[in-house]
């Protein structure tokens, strides 16, 4: 290696497609890029642009139907494409180092974790065991975690998320590889847990030099990390150069559009506020939910089941017209409390709605469940696959008798226009729509009730970055045309900051603060609140 | 259909399926002789040009016998089948639907009644409530009860935390529209699956009684009972035991590779249409 001049993985003209039943798909068009020690490359694409696909590809992994095509793979300027299955083989951990989404997948669930780096290391870097063993635990306790040489005996399913993450890279970094592929690294982990990782990575690549592909849909998180940025749209780099110079002044259109669908706290969507005197639609009073009762088996071989709370006596109200973003990590119970209002929990203490309340989920009448509409995460989910777009749609408007026999057509049409689809889905089938529309038919559906309360559990986070941001305003239209009040779940801070009026944080269970968004900085916030701000990357340049 | 048609398993099941079916539906139009007729000079005759798969020990004819009990050995595999995933699907969906101790209880029940071999189980119903074409039939549908209650409960589990589901639940639908119209559609892809299998063991279970002389009666062209009866003069003539023993053969595996095949066509995600 001839130092920076010479990059460590060089990339030319790359092709890959895949067979299939529906004939040749291209995935990677003339691909170029080229990583220099000591840097890291951040590509970034949506769902299905190709970037997993090229990790794969610098790995030599491919499935039996890709298809090759012309252009090299240069690692040292050596063709990876030209080495022998033996060769890959000794290369793949020794000279690539791979990080995985889910660190739940990537170790073997069968061995302790220790013996899952050790074992790297005696392959590769030839050490004896006991001298591999003192290396593992070094290399752990670099990783941050607390006590190394006790992780090293726990098997994968005794740690967290986080934990087993750090364990991950710790294998990654263990034979000090020339490049090191992190495909969406993050991504499966909780805000803090994800920031945590994020700082570690910097500091181990500044430290060992490494170069690195990390490859995320995140385009503020890598604006963060990565020294360069790659866009890739449809199998083709659209863009590359420096990160900063990409962000502040993006020369494709693709790019452009990207960054501005990254949420920014700064830019507001919404512009009115409700007013203060507006009466309240939705207040909770120690709502309380708990899962896991005992079965009657249970109960009659004497077997105990831990409950769990869900969420503990949560009090908060809202006006007409507001939008209240809820936020939490998975597991904070802010889905909990919204199906619990939608009365898909049951649950102790009250609820009230425009006045009325009601204290068990038995109380819940259909005159209730009308007013109240929850839209949930995955549209794919909670869009029956066997019925029409336009049955799907027009079923509010039957059950609680909105429209006429006759009008129903014409109504459900109104509706898919007001989501801005056009008229004739009504015909379609739900698989026929892609995931940003299905979305769009499951909010004209909880709309169709005409609710005073929505209820919108994480109904941007199944979707790519540029649909999130027109499905979030679509949203914030039709609340405020409507008026109705609007409970917005989601862990993605940005966004909510863009379009709450107020917030709560919400965290195992218990809400522990609630405050205006103009608010967000101010001293008396909680310290759970300002570490969750604080995790969140803002892009660079915005 | 175009699919399985493209599977290999699934192109020789329905090749075969149709040759039954065939047999089954215009068998007796197509029938070169009266299957009852008796022919006292011709018995026991090897395959001829006038009689292909020969005679038996009454000078009947072989081939139209076998084509006339087509339509006896497919109605009962596919009579039994059908009475049974019926009920099968109405307990497991009560099970998996109301939970709780109900479902419990069901199950406990269902898995009990499962460690009874099918056939074992079958027998014993017979014996109970005599033999006949009528109590065979009620008895494998019996047999299969459980075994498609189990299936359906699973198939309704899965569907029930299904998104569209709550979300009609939180719409506040009838229980009665939630399970016709949102969960039965989408869980009914594994019990048809399982129930076509379950035709071709059907059929077996139905040609078994026969043999034994607890289904079919004399003289019932059933399949299972014309090997019974030719039984004694299998050495004279194998041919009287070799066809019929054959034409179960073709239609149990008919019916069990295209349920395989409509398995695998189905499988994955089973909605390109």
């Amino acid at each position: 290696m001839s130092g920076a001049a010479s990059p460590v993985l060089d990339i030319r003209d790359y092709s890959l497609g895949y067979a299939t039943g529906a004939g040749p798909f291209q995935a990677l068009k003339q691909v170029s890029l080229a990583i220099a020690r000591g840097r890291t490359l951040g590509l970034v694409g949506e769902s299905g642009s190709g970037k997993t696909s090229l990790a794969w590809a610098i790995m030599r992994y491919l499935p039996a139907n890709a298809v090759e095509g012309s252009g090299n793979l240069l690692l040292s300027g050596e063709d990876l494409r030209a080495k022998t299955p033996a060769e890959i083989l000794n290369m793949r951990g020794r000279r690539i180092g791979m990080v995985f989404q889910d660190p739940a997948t990537s170790l073997n669930p069968t061995m302790m974790m220790g013996q899952q780096i050790v074992e790297v290391l005696i392959r590769h870097r030839k050490l004896a065991p006991r001298a591999a063993a003192e290396v593992a635990e070094s290399l752990l306790a670099r990783t941050g975690i607390a006590r190394p040489r006790d992780m090293m005996l726990r098997y994968p399913h005794q740690a967290s998320g986080g934990e087993k993450q750090r364990v991950v890279i710790a294998t990654a970094f263990a034979c000090n590889p020339e490049i090191i592929l992190f495909d969406e690294p993050t991504t499966a982990l909780d805000v803090i847990t994800a920031r945590q990782i994020q700082d570690l990575f910097m500091e181990l690549q500044e430290e060992t030099g490494v170069a690195a592909l990390y490859i995320s849909h995140d385009l503020a998180l890598v604006s963060r990390i990565a020294h360069d940025l790659a866009v890739i749209h449809h199998g083709e780099i659209v863009e590359q150069g420096a990160a900063r110079a990409i962000f502040s002044a993006p020369r494709s259109a693709y790019a452009r559009m990207l960054i501005a669908s990254v949420p920014s706290p700064q830019v507001r969507l919404v512009s009115t506020a409700p007013p203060a005197d507006a009466p309240v639609t939705l207040a909770l009073d120690k709502a309380t939910i708990r899962y896991g009762e005992r079965s009657l088996l249970d109960r009659l071989l004497g077997r105990s089941q831990q409950e769990v709370v869900g969420a503990r006596d949560v009090t908060f109200a809202v006006r007409e017209g507001e939008i209240l973003g809820v936020v939490g990590e998975s597991g904070s119970g802010k889905s909990t409390i919204a199906r619990a209002i939608a009365g898909l929990n049951p649950f102790a203490g009250s609820i009230s709605l425009a006045g009325r309340t009601v204290n068990a989920r038995d109380d819940i009448d259909r005159a209730y469940r009308r007013q109240v509409q929850i839209i949930f995460q995955n549209p794919d989910g909670s869009l029956n696959p066997r019925q029409r777009v336009g049955d799907i749609i027009a079923r509010p408007l039957k059950l609680y008798g909105l429209a006429r026999p006759g009008e129903i057509g014409e109504r459900v049409g109104d509706l898919l226009e007001q989501v801005r689809l056009p008229r004739d889905f009504a015909a379609r089938y739900p698989h026929q729509l892609s995931g940003g529309e299905k979305q769009r038919v499951a909010i004209a559906r909880a709309f169709a009730a005409e609710p005073r309360v929505v209820l919108c559990d994480e109904i941007t986070s199944s979707l790519d970055v540029s649909v999130q941001a027109s499905v979030a305003r679509l949203l914030v239209d039709l609340q405020a045309r409507t008026g109705a009040t609007c409970l917005f779940i989601t862990h993605d801070i940005n966004l909510v900051r863009q379009l709450a009026h107020r917030i709560v944080v919400m965290r195992r269970g218990e809400l522990v603060d609630l405050f205006p968004v103009e608010e967000c900085d101010a001293a008396e916030r909680h310290p759970y609140t300002r570490s969750l701000l604080d995790a969140v990357p803002v892009a660079a340049g915005s | 259909m175009r699919e399985i048609l493209r599977h290999p398993t699934g192109l020789a099941g329905a090749l075969m399926l149709s040759l039954v079916l065939t047999a089954a539906l215009v068998g007796s139009l197509i029938a070169p002789y009266d299957p009852q007729l008796f022919h006292p000079i011709a018995r026991l005759q090897g395959p001829s040009t006038t009689h292909w798969l020969g005679t038996d020990q009454f000078g009947r004819d072989i081939l139209s016998r076998i084509l006339n009990g087509a339509w006896a050995t497919v109605s009962f595999g596919v009579t039994a089948t059908v009475l049974g995933v019926a009920a099968g699907a109405a307990v497991g969906m009560t099970a998996g639907l109301i939970g709780g101790a109900v479902d419990n209880v069901i199950m406990r029940i269902v898995d009990g009644v499962l460690a009874v071999p099918d056939l074992l189980f079958t027998l014993l119903i017979v014996t109970v409530l005599g033999g006949g074409t009528g109590h065979a039939m009620l008895a494998v549908a019996v047999a299969f009860t459980p075994g498609m209650a189990r299936i359906a409960r699973s198939a309704v589990l899965s569907v029930r935390t299904r998104e569209y589901v709550q979300a009609a639940v939180a719409r506040g639908e009838s229980t009665g529209y939630v399970l016709v119209r949102e969960v039965l559609p989408n869980a009914m892809g594994p019990l048809i699956v399982e129930a076509t299998i379950r035709v071709s063991f059907a059929i077996m279970l139905g040609a078994t009684l026969g043999f034994l002389g607890l289904g079919a009666q004399p003289p019932s062209t059933e399949w299972g009972l014309m090997i019974a009866e030719a039984r004694q003069f299998m050495f004279r003539n194998p041919w009287a035991v070799i066809a019929p023993g054959a034409a179960i053969a073709v239609a149990a595996m008919g019916f069990n590779l295209f349920g395989d095949a409509l398995r695998d066509v189905m499988d994955p995600r089973g909605r390109r249409r």
